[in-house]
C-alpha cells in the first residue's frame, strides 16, 4: 500500500524559473505598495472611517478561508481513512500553510501600525476573538508543520492519523474563529449572525478545494507527469457538493435575515438596491461562482472535461472573492441601524463610498503570490509531489 | 502587635525603601501641581445627559469646535472628508411617526461594557474605571476591530502623518482616536470642553452615581434614553428628547 | 558552556552603561539649570539607563489610573530639552536631528517611538 513514490519535481526549466520571477515581482510590487501606505498614511487609500476594512482584508480572508479548506484533502485521509486521498495529503498540507501564510502577510501588512506587530504577539486581550485569531493562525502553522512531518518521516507515519485529527479539529475551530470575527460584531445588521461561522467553514472546504484543484492539475501538467480520472472525478464530485453547500448557506442566510425587521435595510440593500453590491451579490457571487461551476461539474457535456474543471475552480475563487467582498464592503457600506423608527436625515446613514486603490489590490495579489511561490519552492526542495497519479496506480491504493 | 520581625517582611521593607530611595534619586526639582496621585476608582462614572429639545444647531456646532480647539483635530490636510477624524458629529433625526426633527451631538457613548473594548485584540481599547472609555494608542497596532465593533461609529483612524499635537493629547497617524470625555480635564476637576461651550443646560456632565451631582438629579426626574439600548451597553452618554 | 556565559555576562554588564556624551545638547532649560548650578535629575545615569522604564510606568498611571503627576512626565522631558531657533524663535522638535532625544538615541543606536504621537516641542503658551 505504501508504494506511493513522493519526488521532488525537478525544477530547473525555463517555466520554473520564469514562474518564480514573476511571483517574485508582484511580492516585489506588494511590498512597496505597503512601504507606500505606510509612509504616507492609509489616506492613499480607498478604505475610511466608514469601510475600516477594504480590499486587503477581502484577500486575506479568502486566503485564509481557503488555507484551512485545503487541509480536506489531508484530513479526508487521515480521518475519515479515504485511502484514495493518501498521495494527496503531503500536497494539501502545503497547500494549506501557504495560502495562511499568504493571507497573514496581508492582514498583517494592512494594519496601520505594522511595526508594533511584537504588540500583538505579547499583548492578548482573551475576550477578543481576533486575539484567538491570531493564537489559532500561529497555531495552524505549528499543527500542519508537525502533520507533514510525520506523513514524511517513515518512523513517523504510525501518529499521522491521530495528528491528522488534531490538525482537522483545528482547522474546524480556525475557520469557526475566523467566521465569529464578524458573526460577533452584535451592532452590525449585516454580521449579527451566528450562522456566519458554519458558514465560513463550508466556504473554506469550496474555495480550498478549488485552489487545491488548480495547484494540483498545473503542477501535474507543467512537470508532465500523468494524472488520472480517478482522482480527478472524485475531486470533481467533491467540489460540486461543497459549492452546493455553500449556496445552501448563504440562502439560509438570507431568508433567517429577512426574516428580521431589524435587518431588512441590510438585506434589501445586498439583495435588491444596492447598486454594485446587488450586481456583484446576484451576477459575481451566485451566477458566476455558484450556478455556473454547478453547471460545469454536473452538466453530461461538460462533466468529464478537465479543463472545464479548472474553469469551474477558477469561477469557484473569483466567486469567493466576490462573496467576500459583497460581505465586507457590502456590509459596511450600509449604514449600522442607529435610531429604529428613525430615519437619519443628516449626518450619518447615508451609503459609505469605497473607491479601492492600486496598493490595496497589490498587496492582495502579493498574498497570492507569496503563497504560489512557497509552493512552487518547497515542491521543488522536498517530495510533496507523488511521481504519478495514474488510475491504476489510484485504485490499488483505493483497495490497499 | 506582634513586632517580631520575619525575613520575608524583612525583605519586604528593604524592597520598598531602596524602590524609594532609586527614585527619589531621579529627581530632586519637581514641582507639585494639584494633581491626584490616587487611581481613579469606579465609585466614580462620569457621564453626560444631551437635552435635544435645548440644544440648538448652533450650539452642536459650537460643540464640535471646542472639540477640535482642545484636542487638536481636524486641521488634516490629505484625508478625504470620509477619512478625516469626527470625534463628534452633528446628527439630524426624524421621528417616522410624528415627523419631529431632533438635531443632536453624536460621539463615543462610553459604555459600561463597550464591544470595543471587547474585540481589541492587544488591550489598546479599553476602559478607566471611572467609566471612559480611551485608546491605549502605545499598544494600538491599528487594526480597526474596534471601529467595526463601535455600534455608534463614534471611533476614527488617523490616515496621515500629524505634527503639532496637543501636549495633552498625542494622536499619531495609524492609530484609532475617539471622544476621551476631555480626560485630561476631568482628571483636573474640570468639565469637558463641549459642555464648557454650550451656555445654556443642554447638555449636562457629571457624576452619574454621585446622587447630589445635577446629572443624577435631572435623570431621576425626566424621560432619558441610551441610543442603542437593546444592546445593553448602559451608555454613559444619555439623550433627553429623543 | 564558559564561553557563552562570557559572551552573555559582557552583553550584559555593557547594556549596564548608557552613553555619556558631556557636549551633548542638553536643551534650552535644561541648559540654565545646569548652568546655575542647581540640579533637577540627581543621579543622570539612571535617568539615562532607565528613563525608558520610567515613562512606560508613568504612560500606564496616567492612562489607565488618571494620576497626572509631573513626575517622569514626558512633557517635562521635552519642556526642559527642547532648542529654541535663535532666528525665529521656534522651538525644535526634539526628535529632529542634531536634537537631544535623537541624537543620543541615534548614537546608541536604539530608535524609539514617543513621537509619532505625542508632541515634539514645548506647550503652545511657552512659545
Amino acid at each position: 500500500m505504501s508504494n506511493i513514490r513522493f519526488e521532488q519535481i525537478e525544477g530547473k526549466s525555463l517555466g520554473f524559473y520564469t514562474l518564480i520571477i514573476g511571483l517574485g515581482i508582484l511580492i516585489l510590487a506588494a511590498l512597496g505598495s505597503v512601504y507606500y501606505v505606510e509612509h504616507y498614511g492609509h489616506f492613499v487609500t480607498g478604505m475610511n472611517n466608514r469601510i475600516v476594512w477594504g480590499m486587503p482584508h477581502v484577500f486575506a480572508l479568502f486566503l485564509i478561508v481557503a488555507a484551512s479548506g485545503a487541509l480536506n484533502l489531508a484530513s479526508i485521509y487521515s480521518v475519515f481513512n479515504k485511502k484514495l486521498y493518501k498521495p494527496l495529503s503531503r500536497l494539501s498540507g502545503l497547500v494549506a500553510l501557504s495560502l495562511l501564510a499568504g493571507g497573514l502577510m496581508v492582514l498583517v501588512l494592512d494594519l496601520g501600525r505594522i511595526d508594533r506587530l511584537i504588540v500583538a504577539m505579547t499583548e492578548y486581550n482573551f475576550k477578543s476573538i481576533f486575539a484567538w485569531n491570531i493564537i489559532l493562525y500561529n497555531g495552524f502553522f505549528v499543527v500542519v508543520a508537525i502533520y507533514l512531518w510525520m506523513m514524511f518521516e517513515r518512523r513517523m507515519n504510525k501518529f499521522s492519523h491521530k495528528v491528522g485529527l488534531v490538525a482537522f479539529s483545528w482547522r474546524l475551530i480556525l475557520t469557526t474563529g475566523t467566521g465569529s470575527i464578524f458573526g460577533f460584531l452584535v451592532a452590525r445588521q449585516a454580521y449579527d449572525a451566528v450562522i456566519m461561522a458554519p458558514m465560513f467553514v463550508i466556504m473554506s472546504f469550496s474555495f480550498g478545494l478549488a485552489s487545491f484543484i488548480l495547484i494540483l492539475m498545473a503542477s501535474y501538467k507543467w512537470t508532465n507527469r500523468p494524472l488520472g480520472d480517478i482522482i480527478v472525478n472524485r475531486l470533481r464530485n467533491l467540489l460540486g457538493v461543497f459549492v452546493a453547500a455553500v449556496m445552501y448557506f448563504v440562502a439560509v442566510y438570507h431568508l433567517g435575515n429577512l426574516y428580521l425587521a431589524e435587518n431588512t435595510g441590510i438585506e434589501n440593500f445586498i439583495l435588491f438596491d444596492g447598486g454594485i453590491y446587488t450586481k456583484l451579490f446576484w451576477y459575481g457571487q451566485i451566477i458566476l461562482g455558484g450556478i455556473v461551476p454547478i453547471g460545469l461539474i454536473y452538466h453530461p457535456i461538460t462533466k468529464g472535461d478537465r479543463s472545464m474543471l479548472g474553469l469551474s475552480s477558477v469561477l469557484i475563487i473569483i466567486g469567493g472573492f466576490v462573496q467576500l467582498y459583497v460581505i465586507i464592503i457590502g456590509g459596511q457600506a450600509y449604514p449600522m441601524e442607529l435610531f429604529p423608527g428613525k430615519e437619519v436625515l443628516e449626518g450619518y446613514g447615508d451609503i459609505a463610498q469605497y473607491l479601492v486603490s492600486l496598493p490595496e489590490i497589490f498587496l492582495g495579489i502579493g498574498g497570492i503570490a507569496l503563497a504560489m511561490i512557497i509552493v512552487t519552492f518547497l515542491v521543488k526542495f522536498l517530495a510533496f509531489l507523488p511521481e504519478s497519479l495514474e488510475d491504476d496506480l489510484a485504485d490499488s491504493y483505493h483497495k490497499g | 502587635m506582634n513586632k517580631t520581625l520575619n525575613r520575608r517582611d524583612f525583605i519586604k521593607i528593604m524592597n520598598a525603601t531602596t524602590g524609594v530611595a532609586i527614585v527619589a534619586s531621579g529627581i530632586t526639582l519637581t514641582t507639585f501641581a494639584s494633581v491626584s496621585e490616587i487611581p481613579v476608582t469606579n465609585k466614580k462614572r462620569w457621564g453626560l445627559l444631551i437635552n435635544t429639545n435645548k440644544l440648538t444647531e448652533t450650539d452642536i456646532d459650537g460643540m464640535i469646535n471646542a472639540c477640535k480647539q482642545e484636542q487638536g483635530w481636524g486641521t488634516e490636510i490629505h484625508s478625504t472628508a470620509s477619512q478625516k477624524p469626527a470625534w463628534i458629529k452633528k446628527l439630524k433625526v426624524k421621528d417616522k411617526a410624528t415627523n419631529k426633527v431632533s438635531s443632536l451631538a453624536l460621539m463615543c457613548q462610553h459604555c459600561e461594557e463597550p464591544p470595543c473594548v471587547d474585540v481589541c485584540p492587544t488591550n489598546a481599547s479599553m476602559k478607566r474605571e471611572d467609566g471612559i472609555v480611551l485608546v491605549d494608542k502605545h499598544l494600538c497596532i491599528g487594526c480597526r476591530y474596534c471601529m467595526m465593533a463601535c455600534p455608534y461609529d463614534a471611533r476614527s483612524f488617523v490616515h496621515e502623518t500629524l505634527n503639532n499635537q496637543k501636549e495633552h493629547m498625542p494622536r499619531g497617524k495609524g492609530t484609532v482616536e475617539a471622544c476621551t470625555m476631555c480626560v485630561h480635564k476631568v482628571d483636573k476637576d474640570e468639565t469637558p470642553a463641549c459642555v464648557e461651550s454650550v451656555n445654556s443646560e443642554a447638555v449636562i456632565f457629571g457624576n452619574l452615581y454621585d446622587e447630589s451631582s445635577q446629572i443624577n438629579r435631572t435623570l431621576r426626574v425626566i424621560q432619558s434614553s441610551q441610543i442603542r439600548a437593546d444592546l445593553n451597553l448602559n451608555t454613559g452618554v444619555r439623550y433627553s428628547g429623543i | 558552556m564558559n564561553r557563552f556565559l562570557v559572551v552573555f555576562l559582557s552583553l550584559f554588564v555593557s547594556s549596564v552603561f548608557a552613553y555619556i556624551d558631556e557636549y551633548v545638547n542638553l536643551g534650552e532649560q535644561a541648559s540654565s539649570i545646569k548652568l546655575s548650578g542647581k540640579v533637577f535629575h540627581k543621579n543622570p545615569s539612571i535617568i539615562r539607563k532607565m528613563h525608558p522604564e520610567f515613562l512606560r510606568h508613568k504612560r500606564d498611571k496616567t492612562l489607565r489610573q488618571g494620576i497626572r503627576t509631573n513626575e517622569y512626565s514626558l512633557k517635562g522631558c521635552v519642556s526642559c530639552h527642547a532648542n529654541k531657533n535663535k532666528i525665529n524663535n521656534q522651538y525644535y522638535s526634539v526628535d529632529k536631528k542634531g536634537q537631544f532625544c535623537s541624537d543620543c538615541h541615534k548614537k546608541v543606536g536604539v530608535s524609539f517611538d514617543c513621537f509619532s504621537c505625542h508632541r515634539t516641542v514645548p506647550r503652545e503658551d511657552l512659545l
